[in-house]
């Protein structure tokens, strides 16, 4: 596999975004970076400005602040690359009257020209999508998940470097989201396929991606290695225990501990840099009977709330 | 400009597999052919009604050239609207569907995509053009005679003369189309969707149809004055009445002369106008 200088360098940076629709300013100095081989999963909740994004970093709309660089390449000049980035939308962005191989020959025809990488046939992206059998029927005959994976399909046989997808699982039955995880999974791995995936479905991207940036009020949360968002030396550690009360005044003094809740029978802990074996065994030596430890692991899905029911910046503003 | 080509072959490949441009090349064809049919057997009948009663008919019943250039005047009416439809809708429709997202993002700039679409439809209506005069030809040579027109053995006007003035009122009439497809890509740009686009860009069309006749000499200065249309003042009726051996035809010179310049300019405005304003729209 050959590269440019291009792919060495993170193949999407976008700095201090801004986008207005009339005076509502939907994307506020926006940061986002996506480096080489990502799975790179955007998420925010409905309105946050994703789809607007990702039609931003394609050339689709124009903004009114920042600078964007894909593949090295100004938004307005993506062509250039010859489909070596491409994207996939939220509906099936295909002309209707053609066959799904005419769609593909289509798409062959767009993709002319690409870098090295050996392009795919018609009947390889059929295969990967499991669509073969519908080759020959025309786009508007198919199911709206076929004409997902059909969408899918016609994005991959250029062989791009990069590929942007919009709420690619809409549409999709559970055996198809399954197969399109895969797929993902697979072209990263073998072929090096950067992703930038855009979706509200938090445990498809928590299963795939490499890193996640959350949307919010116009700027990215957060943004890190999937590794280091939830597998922190942070963790939420549920005891349960004969003397709830007791042993949450036992452990409150100890170095990175801080009690978040206790219940009856239930001590709810925030551990930073300690183990849950060293609880376990200064409440034992307290004589407290600890029935069970539940170590919590931090999910896309709690990290997500957390953040997106923050109040809004605009309230604390106001106040 | 390698971009461009792609995205014109891609267009092509859509358009070969699209009944819209199937309708497009053949409808004009086909109507202007029934057409020729029906008018013939419509004098037929008259001939018969003549000679029943014993009267003879126009000197130039017979002369298939004045149906000629009917039929070319017809067909160029209905080409010409169907191709602003067609422009508008070709361009709106996959921008609707966001067909137009993979051509953007893969093969052409945004003036790229104009541009080759304008070129795709400047190829489709050659194609219409190419099957609609094979249609007119095979139809009058098949129902009249071609020859001069004559008048009690004197010879009003020689068929060398006819051919040049069918193909300068042909010239003519052809001239203004590149303008109305420009202007059709011009308000598809502007439109928010392939509806609005479609009955803006014909409802345009027609407005301009229906005001030359009220801005008098300012008309000439109009690229729709010289198209045929439904209220048709292009040189093709001039080259009708000619055809047919009237002598009241009046040619004016500098309407012929402004004929061949006009439409230019105001294509490169809308053209330029269209590049213009797809750089600032979401598509």
């Amino acid at each position: 596999m050959t590269h440019n200088s291009a792919t060495e360098q993170s193949p999407l940076v976008v700095k201090g975004l801004v986008k207005r629709y009339g005076k509502v300013e939907i994307l506020r100095q926006l940061d986002l970076e996506v480096m080489p081989g990502a799975v790179h999963g955007l998420v925010g909740l409905n309105g946050s400005g994703k789809t607007t994004t990702l039609e931003c970093l394609l050339g689709l709309q124009p903004y009114h602040a920042g600078e964007i660089r894909v593949l090295g390449q100004s938004p307005q000049h993506l062509h250039r690359q010859h489909g070596d980035i491409v994207g996939i939308f939220d509906s099936p962005s295909l002309h209707p009257q053609l066959t799904v191989r005419q769609s593909l020959e289509h798409a062959q025809l767009l993709s002319a020209g690409a870098s090295g990488r050996q392009p795919r046939t018609p009947a390889d992206v059929e295969a990967m999508l499991g669509i073969g059998r519908y080759s020959h029927y025309r786009i508007r005959q198919l199911s709206l998940g076929n004409r997902r994976r059909a969408s899918i399909a016609q994005g991959l046989i250029g062989n791009p470097r990069m590929v942007i997808l919009d709420e690619p699982f809409n549409g999709l039955d559970a055996g198809g989201v399954d197969d399109v995880l895969a797929l993902i999974s697979q072209l990263n791995r073998d072929d090096g396929t950067t992703f930038l995936l855009s979706s509200h479905q938090l445990p498809y991207l928590e299963r795939i991606c490499s890193h996640i940036s959350i949307l919010h009020q116009g700027r990215i949360a957060i943004s890190d290695h999937v590794e280091r968002l939830f597998n922190a030396s942070q963790l939420r550690l549920l005891v349960h225990c004969s003397d709830a009360a007791r042993a949450g005044a036992l452990v409150q003094g100890m170095a990175g501990v801080t009690v978040e809740a206790s219940e009856a029978g239930m001590l709810t802990l925030q551990l930073e840099g300690v183990s849950p074996a060293l609880i376990n065994r200064h409440l034992i030596e307290q004589g407290i009977e600890v029935e069970e430890l539940v170590r919590e692991r931090n999910s896309l899905d709690a990290l997500f709330r957390q953040i997106t029911s923050a109040v809004p910046v605009s309230l604390q503003e106001a106040s | 400009m390698t971009g461009l080509v792609t995205a014109l072959k891609a267009e092509l490949y859509v358009a070969r597999r699209s009944n819209a441009a199937r309708l497009l090349v053949l409808m004009p064809a086909l109507v202007v052919m029934l057409r020729a049919i029906i008018v013939r057997l419509s004098e037929t009948g008259q001939q018969a009604r003549d000679a029943l009663i014993g009267q003879g008919g126009p000197v130039t019943a017979d002369n298939a050239w004045g149906h000629l250039v009917d039929s070319f005047s017809v067909g160029l009416t209905m080409l010409g609207l169907m191709l602003v439809a067609y422009t508008a809708w070709s361009f709106a429709s996959e921008r609707d569907s966001g067909a137009l997202r993979h051509l953007l993002i893969r093969s052409a700039s945004r003036g790229g995509v104009v541009l080759a679409k304008l070129a795709a439809a400047h190829l489709l209506a050659l194609c219409a053009l190419l099957v609609m005069t094979l249609g007119i030809v095979a139809v009058t040579t098949l129902l009249w005679d071609f020859g001069p027109v004559v008048e009690d053995g004197y010879e009003l006007i020689g068929s060398a003369e006819i051919r040049s003035e069918v193909a300068l009122g042909l010239k003519l009439a052809l001239l203004p189309i590149p303008a109305a497809l420009a202007f059709s890509m011009l308000v598809a740009v502007c439109s928010q969707s392939a509806t609005q686009a479609v009955t803006g860009a014909l409802g345009l069309t027609l407005a301009l149809d229906i005001f030359k006749s009220l801005l008098g000499d300012a008309a000439y200065y109009l690229y729709a004055t010289f198209q045929p249309s439904l209220l048709d003042q292009s040189y093709l009726q001039d080259v009708s009445r000619l055809v047919r051996g009237y002598s009241d035809v009046m040619i004016d010179n500098r309407a012929l002369a402004l004929n061949l310049w006009i439409p230019w300019p105001q294509m490169l405005l809308f053209v330029v106008l269209a590049l213009l304003i797809v750089r600032k729209r979401k598509l």
